[in-house]
């Protein structure tokens, strides 16, 4: 169990370093991926809503830290992306390997989008709705155009540090 | 059963969860700056600081290799465009030289001297804002530099210096410096040649907007020298503006063609490439003086 959340925190915090630094560099037209979406969206697709809610809390709430915006927004966006995308998992049968990387990119994109709502509503975003929609998705492009590498990283990190289970029927 | 106690419990927790996000977005907003979450994410920042310096260190070639790939086709025709510049700039130097003297000359007798003339503290930019709606860099130097809440950043050497931003936030070994094309940035500029004056607010990824120029001033952008815009220097009731006089902010970029013909409004280029920023100086202007620049 320990180790598990330490190498989740590792990967979290590794996100958040990638992103500040070399992704900041980087940018498809101006936009930087927002790693810890995904990272929230594929550890729900492969652990389940619990973990999914969170991982997506302690990664919003240190991305949230670590930012000069309103504090907890990102922690309350990634907390209900991880428990949707986990609930979402148990009605998708399909065994592509493409799935994770549309899930990825349809999850993200709705997260900027409700993120970008709450914002707003709380007085503290002014731009217009054609920059947040390009935000929205050129972010979920970007996430989605990294998943097919990062994700078999995940997998196995997470599987790594998963608890054996003696499964018995 | 097993598994509905299971999703009660995932259930549960989601709740949890929800309401503390809520909470901390409830007290950040009513508390504003200085409160307790504020703390928090100082000591955050300040225990990232040597992660990201060591992950600066080793991605910085990266990255560069990178995105120098990605504009190798640009590079070429700069590296002609610059080399035409060098010689018009030799030029204009001579020139300049000349007018040097002259002005030194006035100046002694109007016995002219800087309002503000602040030594500045050299820093190395170690990490950027980690979101898409939060233009910051992160710098090297703290409070225990001399570094405080307020300064103004600028690159370029000391004699002819570019805006980056405002430091808005200070631990005792790094700062966040706020970008002049951030949202929530503001700083009264003043035009080259018609000497107008206006308000240059950022726009994020778009090019910052000066607006509240004087309807009547004609900003001509078809001549030879592009119109430049520089900070200025005030005074209200005794108190300085944050940022020392003639800080090149940028160049103007285009008029904004709009209805209102109560003010003129128009684009400005920041004269600092914020995607390769590597070096900044923080002028140590005293931090007791106000305005909102």
């Amino acid at each position: 169990m320990v180790r598990r959340v330490l190498s989740i925190a590792a990967i979290v915090v590794t996100a958040l370093l990638l992103q500040s630094t070399v992704f900041s560099q980087l940018r498809l037209l101006g936009v930087r991926p927002e790693l810890l979406y995904l990272v929230t969206i594929v550890i729900a697709l492969l652990e389940g809503p619990n973990e999914g809610a969170a991982v997506g809390f302690a990664g919003g709430l240190t991305q949230d830290f670590l930012m000069n915006q309103p504090k907890g927004i990102t922690a309350l966006t990634l907390t209900l992306l991880g428990y949707a995308v986990g609930m979402l998992r148990q009605f998708i049968t399909s065994p592509s390997p493409l799935l994770p990387t549309v899930v990825v990119a349809v999850g993200t994109a709705a997260g900027i989008i409700f993120y970008e709502v709450v914002s707003l509503l709380l007085g503290n975003l002014d731009m217009s709705i054609t920059y947040g929609l390009k935000v929205a998705l050129l972010t979920a492009l970007y996430n989605a155009v990294l998943t097919p590498i990062l994700y078999p990283l995940l997998r196995r990190i997470t599987e790594g540090s998963r608890p054996r289970r003696v499964v018995r029927f | 059963m097993a598994t509905r106690s299971r999703l009660r419990s995932t259930r549960l927790l989601v709740v949890a969860l929800v309401s503390v996000s809520l909470a901390i977005i409830t007290v950040d907003y009513r508390q504003g700056q200085g409160g307790p979450l504020e703390g928090l994410g100082r000591a955050a920042q300040t225990a990232m600081t040597p992660l990201q310096r060591a992950a600066d260190t080793v991605t910085r070639p990266v990255g560069d290799f990178l995105s120098g790939l990605a504009h190798l086709p640009t590079l070429q025709s700069q590296n002609q465009s610059l080399r035409q510049q060098l010689i018009e700039a030799q030029t204009q130097l001579i020139h300049n030289a000349e007018l040097q003297g002259r002005v030194s000359e006035l100046e002694d007798l109007l016995a002219l001297k800087q309002t503000l003339d602040p030594e500045g503290v050299a820093a190395v930019v170690i990490g950027n804002g980690v979101s898409n709606f939060d233009w910051t860099v992160t710098i090297d130097k703290g409070s225990s530099d001399g570094v405080k809440v307020g300064q103004p950043v600028i690159a370029g050497s000391p004699s002819s210096p570019r805006l980056v931003g405002l430091v808005v936030s200070v631990t005792p070994v790094s700062s966040d410096v706020q970008l002049l094309i951030d949202q929530h940035f503001a700083v009264a500029g003043r035009l080259s040649g018609s000497g107008e004056t206006g308000l240059v607010q950022g726009q994020g990824e778009q090019d910052p907007r000066m607006d509240l120029i004087s309807p009547d001033a004609k900003v001509d952008l078809s001549g030879d020298q592009p119109v430049e815009v520089f900070t200025v220097s005030y005074e209200i009731n005794g108190q300085h503006g944050r940022y020392p006089p003639d800080i090149l902010i940028g160049q103007v970029a285009s008029v904004v063609q709009n209805s209102n013909t109560l003010e003129t409004s128009v684009t400005v280029r920041p004269a600092v490439d914020f995607s390769a920023l590597q070096y900044v100086l923080v002028l140590r202007t005293d931090g007791s003086t106000g305005g909102t620049g």
